[in-house]
């Protein structure tokens, strides 16, 4: 056993005591057999593509609610990441994150502690931006001050599209009415979601996300939104591009069971669920096909991935 | 005048009933409400000449007693029994199905609610409440549903956008889709297009919905909804209404009128032929 793999152990013991204490009834019920399957065999679910072995050579891992929460980061996810930088895998973070720039997320991941290197980092933003630039699209932005960081420079007088990103302060009336109204004064212009989450884990509990204020402007003036990130497969595709690999050879791990899971499963990667962030009890019953596999987290789904997938 | 093709008030004489939509229809809401030209005079005439009416609104940002006096202040003639608000009959079915509401709705409303029962709520219940459909609230109402073993979501209304100050606002229906698609809860309407609510009023005056004629702004929740009952919809040129409408994939009214007098007009004619 290597010092890593023991590490990550003790760590995982003293933070589970911990999480005992306060959640035992709720543990008693999901979490044993979570963590015997986990010990013993973690294969789960296998039906997807991936013959059992020797064929996996890229991860894509999604980050808030996989890799942290707010600015917390999931326990396991530091060893895990280490564990996966010591095999000849490819990573890639792939992110729908749109509160924040990728440089504010990169620094708040540098600051969890991460050694995750800023081009690594594949967001829904970026992809947004790209999308403007290719369609020489003026939109109205429905954004935090932070994400519109990465759209320095993108003309929006006269918005010929309105792009939404997550942004609590501006998900009300007075904002979704602004929105509203260009929509429904200019019939063919595009209305972009950067994504469409129903929820995101906070620290607090679960929010509402992105998807839901898309789908209140959708019903408003009768048009469906075009998705830039998860589960998109462009966004996916665009995501392994440099590494020429295959999507039948990736693998994905997220806590979202559609939009991670299910948009990677749907272009022949496989996809796993991890339990923490948004995850909620039968998640992995919302899909058909299910996951290809369900982990309790990120450790476990990388010690999954290196048992079964290499 | 441009009527359309079809000749709605050509049945005139076999109408036995009228239900009206108030916003729109009646007045132009907003920080001054106006009436609509001509639609005072509509109402009185109908009454005048004895034919039942009632008004059908989902309106839900003041309660049924303020809403009413606001219209005999701009010169209505009309009673708070004659008048169909969501309210109401939100509360009759909270009682008959024992439900604890979480109320997202406008604060003026509130007094409509004040016999329920809103301890440990079991299920939530949207308004259109404005600009208290703030992300903080919405998120409220969201983190209530999925703490429930049994969601249950109502939306008094399932309307997309009304017009107020000259400009056009989201209805109550958008937030009911938003919070249906994070929490996968269908909701439940209470208030137009929901059948039940029309036949609610058609009750009240004895009258089949194959007897009845509703006129309103909302080609989709007005008209399209009144059809879906069995009655006859007319759709109103004032309000919402868009020049798109005419051209409505899904909803054809039984004719178009410039307003609620060109309505009451050609009806009353037409009957008396």
């Amino acid at each position: 056993m290597s010092l890593n793999i023991f590490l990550r152990t003790f760590h995982n013991l003293t933070s589970k005591r911990q999480f005992l204490k306060i959640q035992w009834k709720k543990l008693e019920k999901n979490y044993f057999p979570v963590q015997k399957r986990n010990h013993l065999s973690q294969s789960i679910n296998s039906n997807s593509d991936m013959p059992p072995s020797g064929k996996a050579r890229t991860v894509l891992i999604d980050l808030s609610g996989t890799v942290h929460v707010e600015s917390t980061a999931i326990s396991t996810a530091h060893s895990a990441i280490e564990r996966l930088r010591d095999t000849s895998l490819n990573i890639r973070f792939v992110t729908n994150s749109s509160k924040e720039s990728k440089l504010s997320l990169y620094k708040r991941l540098k600051n969890m502690g991460f050694d995750i290197k800023m081009d690594e980092i594949f967001t829904s933003l970026t992809a947004a931006r790209q999308l403007v630039e290719t369609r020489k699209l003026r939109p109205m932005l429905i954004l935090t001050e932070e994400a519109m960081d990465d759209f320095k420079g993108i003309p929006n007088e006269d918005p010929n599209a309105v792009l939404v990103g997550l942004t609590p302060d501006k998900f009300n009336y007075e904002h979704l009415n602004t929105a509203f109204r260009v929509l429904l004064d200019k019939p063919d212009i595009p209305l972009i979601a950067i994504n469409k989450a129903r929820y995101i884990k906070q620290l607090s509990g679960l929010s509402l996300a992105t998807g839901p204020f898309v789908t209140a402007l959708e019903y408003a003036v009768d048009r469906k939104a075009e998705l830039v990130g998860k589960p998109n497969s462009a966004f996916f595709l665009e995501s392994i591009k440099d590494f020429g690999c295959e999507a039948s050879s990736t693998v994905m791990i997220g806590d979202d069971v559609r939009d991670d899971v299910e948009g990677a499963m749907k272009i022949g990667m496989f996809g796993i669920l991890v339990k923490t962030g948004k995850y909620r009890d039968g998640d992995e019953t919302k899909i058909k096909p299910g996951p290809d596999a369900i982990c309790s987290d990120i450790g476990d789904a990388v010690e999954y991935i290196i048992t079964n997938l290499t | 005048m441009a009527t359309s093709g079809k000749k709605w008030f050509e049945k005139s004489r076999q109408i036995k009933g009228v239900l009206l939509d108030i916003t729109g229809v009646l007045y132009n809401s907003g920080h001054v409400p106006t009436p609509i030209p001509g639609s005072i005079e509509a109402v009185k005439r109908l009454k005048a000449e004895g034919i039942p009416l009632r008004f059908c609104t989902n309106e839900t940002q003041t309660t049924r007693a303020e809403l009413v006096k606001k219209l005999c202040k701009l010169g209505f003639e009309l009673e708070a029994n004659e008048v169909f608000p969501p309210a109401p009959a939100m509360c009759h079915i909270l009682r008959q199905r024992s439900l604890r509401p979480h109320l997202l709705v406008h604060p003026a409303l509130l007094p409509d609610f004040q016999e329920i029962d809103q301890s440990d709520p079991n299920c939530v219940v949207l308004g259109d409440a404005a600009d208290v459909f703030s992300y903080e609230n919405l998120n409220k109402a969201f983190q209530v549903l999925i703490s429930l073993e049994k969601p249950v979501l109502f939306s008094m209304g399932g309307g997309k956008y009304y017009k107020e100050n000259d400009s056009l606002v989201l209805d109550v229906g958008c937030y009911m889709k938003a919070l249906e698609f994070a929490t996968g809860v269908k909701g439940e309407i209470c208030g137009k297009p929901d059948a039940n609510f029309f036949n609610g009023a058609l009750a009240d005056m004895f009258v089949r919905p194959e007897d009845a004629i509703m006129i309103g702004d909302d080609i989709v929740n007005d008209v399209g909804g009144a059809q879906a009952c069995g009655m006859m919809g007319l759709q109103v040129r004032t309000g919402k209404f868009r020049p798109s409408d005419e051209n409505h994939p899904t909803v054809t009214p039984d004719g178009y009128v410039d307003n609620l007098a060109e309505a009451v007009d050609l009806f009353l004619a037409n009957r008396q032929k």
